[in-house]
């Protein structure tokens, strides 16, 4: 029987630790849809979105209601669009026309993002491909809900230099496009090395081919609640320490897992996965840095952040692991800058800087994610901190990913407002030497020896 | 079976429990289990009960124990007994 202080608890994180599912996303095919006649193509993607997601919001909402918990977003994700629209598509402006569909597709079923609009390059890019990596900054301008998201580099392939050159130059023209929103576009495109097929985060998530027809995903969330927990053993030792967090990451993804298998029962779609990333919000008590200053960094930033970060990363998932058999998606701790007050503070104070966050993502689930930088930042100095990035996830095996914001018309020191849960940032400044030459040379890097590791 | 989890936080008077009991009665919803503590002069109390019988839906139970919640200057939730399990039972 349950006990009275075991309902508290459960309530106390809810209402006073920002406990929540952060999301439910169903992933939907589009293969079935593919087509050489553009508005035919169109019509089956907006008809297939809108029949498998038709109670999606209504069924998230109702979870909310009868368990007490928020469900905070309710989204769509499919298969890469650079697939879908190749033989339909003839120019970038025909990919800009699925875009629009997709929006469309967004506000009939009431989601609040719908990712997807991809392309796999990580070895090289098709005619589509490129096409649709050209259309992007029109395609994210003229749209409000669709997550773009490119793979550029893998473990198994090494990187794509060409693609990651013409992303540089990408970035910057969606920041452009979007100048008059302290350049917004940018928060909805997010370049990857190592993606996976299954994750229900924004901006990345996108329906992988090698996936079922339509699947449920959720991912959780909890910062505030592993804080809370963390700060009633100040002091004590690793192994406290690390036994704490596990405890709560345990109990934060058995609600994520109850919620995914009710929604997956209700709307009759398999279950897939759950994502246990810790995403932070920018509101107060619902951050990744407050957790790492509770832990006993003056600072999110200072010496020892990148230890702290990977004892976080590695005791969620420990905790996780236990709390669910079908755990995928990114499943770490995110580090947004933007997104997390707390974060955002110690980069305006200077505790947190650009390559500290570098070294971060060495330990963490994601990347350089949220990060405002100088407008004038040149395009091939954005294509070197991508770079840098890939290599990092290509060498370690594991997901990185990079989401610079380049601030047209600002500089380093001033501030960028976003809104909503892309919160707002401090510009940080880039390191001013260039890699032109480097970047200039095109062709792959190779991909990494997988032996003699030492 | 349906069993669902009341929970009640508030200043402590009389007749708090007496009011949720009494919309319980009129509307066919079974007690099975009830526990509360007293702090300083706030009331925890928490409810198992068993809505098998309850004519009306999830959602106008709710906004009834808002009302009633309204009346006796308490907070009333109520929630699917799972969500507790889930994270408390291995």
């Amino acid at each position: 029987m349950l006990e009275l202080n075991e309902v508290f608890e459960t309530n106390a994180m809810i209402s006073g630790e920002n406990l929540d599912v952060r999301t439910i996303t169903m992933g939907i095919s589009l293969l079935d849809c593919c087509d050489s006649n553009l508005n035919a193509l169109c019509d089956k993607i907006y008809n297939k979105i809108t029949t498998c997601a038709e109670n999606l919001v209504t069924v998230g909402d109702e979870i909310g209601l009868e368990y007490g918990i928020p469900v905070v977003n309710k989204r769509v994700s499919v298969t890469p669009i650079a697939i879908i629209g190749s033989s339909a598509c003839k120019t970038s402006d025909d990919f800009v026309m699925i875009a629009q569909t997709l929006e469309k597709a967004a506000l009939k079923v009431g989601v609040n993002f719908i990712g997807g609009y991809s392309a796999l390059v990580q070895k090289g890019m098709t005619k589509a491909d490129e096409m649709l990596i050209r259309s992007i900054p029109r395609a994210l301008a003229c749209t409000d809900h669709i997550c773009s998201s490119i793979s550029l580099a893998s473990t198994k392939t090494g990187i794509d230099m060409d693609a990651v050159k013409l992303m540089g130059t990408i970035i910057k023209e969606t920041a452009v496009e979007t100048k008059d929103n302290d350049s917004i576009g940018c928060a909805k495109l997010v370049v990857f090395c190592n993606p996976t097929d299954d994750n229900p985060f924004m901006a990345g998530a996108f329906h992988g081919i090698t996936e079922t027809d339509c699947v449920i995903n959720v991912g959780v969330s909890g910062p505030g609640v592993v804080k809370t927990a963390i700060s009633k053993v100040k002091g004590e030792n690793f192994e406290v320490l690390c036994e704490t967090i596990k405890k709560t990451a345990f109990k934060v993804t058995r609600v994520g897992q109850l919620v995914a298998k009710e929604a997956s029962k209700r709307l009759d779609v398999p279950f897939g996965i759950i994502d246990l990333s810790l995403a932070p919000t920018p509101a107060v008590g619902d951050s990744i840095a407050d957790i790492i200053q509770e832990m006993g960094m003056e600072r999110v930033g200072a010496p020892g952040t990148t230890a702290a970060l990977a004892i976080l990363n590695d005791q969620v998932k420990k905790g996780g692991i236990m709390a669910s058999s079908y755990v995928g998606g990114l499943s770490g701790a995110f580090i947004p800058v933007s997104e997390d007050s707390s974060m955002a503070e110690a980069a305006e104070i200077g505790a947190l800087t650009l390559e500290k966050l570098e070294a971060m993502t060495c330990v963490c689930s994601v990347g350089l994610d949220m990060i405002a930088i100088p407008g004038d930042t040149p395009d091939s100095t954005i294509s070197g901190i991508i770079a840098d990035e890939m290599a990092i996830g290509m060498v370690n095996q594991k997901t990185t990913a990079v989401r610079l914001i380049p601030v047209i018309g600002k500089k380093a020191g001033d501030h960028a407002e976003f809104g909503g849960l892309l919160g707002s940032a401090v510009i940080m400044p880039v390191n001013k030497y260039g890699c032109l030459d480097f970047i200039d040379r095109g062709g792959r890097i190779p991909a990494p020896v997988h032996s003699f590791k030492n | 079976m349906n069993r669902t989890i009341i929970t009640l936080v508030g200043k402590d008077h009389t007749g708090i429990i007496a009011a949720v009991c009494n919309y319980f009665a009129e509307n066919n919803i079974n007690i099975l289990d009830i526990s509360q503590t007293t702090v300083q002069e706030y009331i925890n109390m928490m409810m198992i009960v068993d809505l098998s019988e309850f004519k009306k839906s999830f959602q106008e139970l709710a906004e009834d124990l808002n009302k009633v919640g309204e009346k006796v200057g308490c907070s009333i939730k109520a929630q699917h007994e799972e969500i507790f399990d889930m994270m408390h039972r291995i």
